[in-house]
């Protein structure tokens, strides 16, 4: 099982499709509370500043750094007789280990400080999140993490079709400062294409699907709260 | 109880119009040909639609008239006498009179007596909301038979001079003129009864879901062009100025246009986990949305879960008939079942996408024959 690579499948079997189903509805229940979230609305009714898209940057870097952190922890967690899901995850981690300088970069080329965004501290929305991901991987075979991914990676594509324009639509910045949101636009097939291998993989057992939807579901709750929180601290 | 749709009818008003004729229809505003059009017209694929106004811009249809012809055709293929209609259930976006209701009008043009009345009141989805509740007095028992009539007259918010009175193309945006290219005129109606009559649809269940408490406005009319004005139009000292503010046009954002596919398959994916919805049932889907929206990842994604309709299941009149709104899914039905596509047996799914605050509907039919 372990020197086989994980690749999109033909088909799921039913309990792959079932989950699936399942974690499009997390998504879109992710997406419904995303758009109540204060400065997603705005960016939504077009009254979206840059005062508030350096807010937005200066509250996603804390959790980004520690992003790199979970996935490796995560890939770690899992044994010899998963080590195909482990190649992912560590392919994952290394891609993505850091995407931060990028969104640092960009916060410097709106007119802010490298100092300021590196010294700013998680909000309690990151807090939240970073510590349940973390927790979550270091359990022996975190399978269930494959439900952050979809949200994670899914607001990776959101932020890159969806929102880097727009910003630069309404706030006048230009491509300079959106790298980061961008940066997730290429190769979607393939991380689809993985996403589907894995939702294969994994999905032997209701109890096992069952974990990946919640782990979705407390991810996507999360990420929004620390959305919701730029608020309170901005 | 359940409760069967017996007779359609449809009437799409004048000749259909091409696309190299629409401007000749609804002007050009400002004497020039717009720059949008055909990029608009492309993505939505339809070729011919009919407008209830003629060049001169004079309407030659009302509403509630096209309304009536519509409820005629259907009343004249089924025994049902008009006068014995225990409901009439009206739906329109926008009637010829701001008020009464638009249903009062079109009792009015019926002659239908002492009928209870409905009108809706939405966008497309305001056809299923009063399908609905015509269905559920049957199933109440309260009524035998229940006449659903809904119609759209689009053409007169799209004519050239609105666009001037609003400032002209200097105060023209993709999403003020993405719906001009877009919406068309005409009407349909149902005859819903509480038994079976020959050939006849079974109406299994209506449900729909609605998303106004997470997004914002995506088709309206009533806000004006600056998005920075919360005003809406009555709150203008006249109304002349909620015009010229362009709170009188009608609007789409086109950017969260993407999230109405995304609710469409939301609540698909509702009804499979409540377990009303197996698509592999579905013999024909009618969808008043064209199906290069679900393109792509939706459609990759819908694939692997199981949970798609293959191409040929698909009906639509989109292309040829218009988007016809509130209208579009009963004047669909309507072709649908003159053509003979459907067999006893057969289970039909109809989705209305409503974009103004994001409602989903969908419609499960079963084709059944009456016992004789």
């Amino acid at each position: 099982m372990s020197t086989v690579e994980i690749k999109r499948p033909a088909a799921l079997s039913e309990l792959g499709q079932a989950t699936l189903r399942r974690l499009m509805r997390e998504w879109f229940e992710f997406e419904r509370r995303l758009a109540t979230v204060p400065i997603v609305r705005r960016l939504d009714l077009g009254t979206f500043t840059r005062s508030d898209y350096q807010g937005l940057l200066l509250n996603l870097r804390p959790q980004v750094v520690e992003g790199s952190r979970w996935i490796s922890r995560c890939a770690s967690s899992f044994d010899r007789d998963h080590a195909d899901i482990r190649s992912v995850v560590l392919r994952h981690a290394h891609d993505e280990h850091r995407d931060y300088e990028i969104l640092e970069a960009d916060f410097v080329a709106t007119g802010g400080s490298l100092e300021v965004i590196q010294s700013q501290p998680k909000n309690p929305g990151s807090d939240a999140l970073h510590a349940f991901l973390m927790f979550r991987a270091g359990e022996p075979n975190p399978v269930g993490l494959v439900g952050a991914m979809w949200i994670i990676e899914g607001l990776g594509e959101k932020m890159a079709a969806n929102w880097a324009s727009r910003v630069e639509q309404l706030t006048g910045f230009d491509g300079r400062c959106t790298r980061f949101l961008r940066y997730h636009s290429d190769s979607d097939d393939s991380h689809m294409d993985k996403l589907y291998g894995l939702i294969d993989r994994i999905c032997t057992h209701e109890r096992i699907a069952d974990d990946v939807v919640r782990t979705a579901a407390v991810v996507g709750r999360l990420y929004a709260l620390q959305l919701e929180e730029i608020e309170v601290g901005h | 109880m359940s409760v069967y749709l017996t007779s359609t009818g449809a009437f799409l008003p004048g000749p259909p119009i091409s696309n190299t004729e629409i401007e000749d229809v609804l002007g050009l505003v400002e004497g020039k040909p717009s720059r949008l059009k055909a990029r608009i017209l492309k993505s939505n694929g339809i070729q011919t639609r009919h407008y209830a106004i003629d060049r001169a811009h004079r309407t030659t249809h009302s509403n509630a008239a096209m309304a009536v012809a519509a409820a005629k055709k259907c009343l004249d293929d089924s025994p049902v006498p008009a006068k014995s209609i225990g409901m009439l259930s009206c739906a329109t976006t926008q009637g010829d009179m701001v008020v009464p209701g638009f249903g009062s009008m079109v009792q009015a043009g019926l002659a239908i007596p002492a009928v209870e009345l409905l009108t809706t009141h939405g966008i497309c989805t305001s056809s299923v909301m009063a399908i609905k509740a015509a269905a559920n007095s049957l199933r109440l028992g309260e009524h035998h038979s229940a006449l659903v009539v809904v119609s759209e007259l689009a053409s007169r918010l799209l004519k050239s001079t609105r666009y001037e009175a609003a400032g002209g193309l200097a105060a023209m945006d993709f999403n003020s003129e993405f719906l001009r290219w877009m919406l068309s005129d005409g009407a349909g109606a149902w005859l819903l009864e509480s038994a079976p009559r020959g050939q006849c649809l079974r109406i299994d269940w209506i449900r729909s879901f609605s998303h106004a408490d997470a997004f914002p406005v995506c088709m309206g009319i009533g806000a004006p062009t600056d998005t920075n004005d919360s005003r809406t139009w009555q709150d203008y000292p006249t109304y002349a100025q909620a015009e010229a503010a362009g709170a009188l046009l009608i609007r789409q954002d086109v950017r969260l246009l993407e999230q109405m596919v995304k609710l469409g398959v939301d609540g698909a994916l509702r009804l499979i986990e409540d377990g009303v919805l197996a698509v592999k049932e579905i013999e024909h889907f009618l969808c008043h949305y064209s199906s290069h929206h679900f393109r792509g990842k939706i459609a990759d994604l819908l694939e692997m879960a199981g949970a798609s309709i293959p191409q040929d299941k698909w009906f639509t009149n989109l292309y040829t008939r218009g988007n016809t709104g509130a209208a579009s899914i009963l004047i669909m039905l309507d072709e649908f079942l003159r053509d003979g596509r459907a067999a006893a047996g057969d289970r039909i799914l109809c989705m209305v996408p409503e974009s103004g605050r994001f409602n989903t509907a969908y419609l499960h039919l079963t084709v059944v024959e009456a016992r004789e």
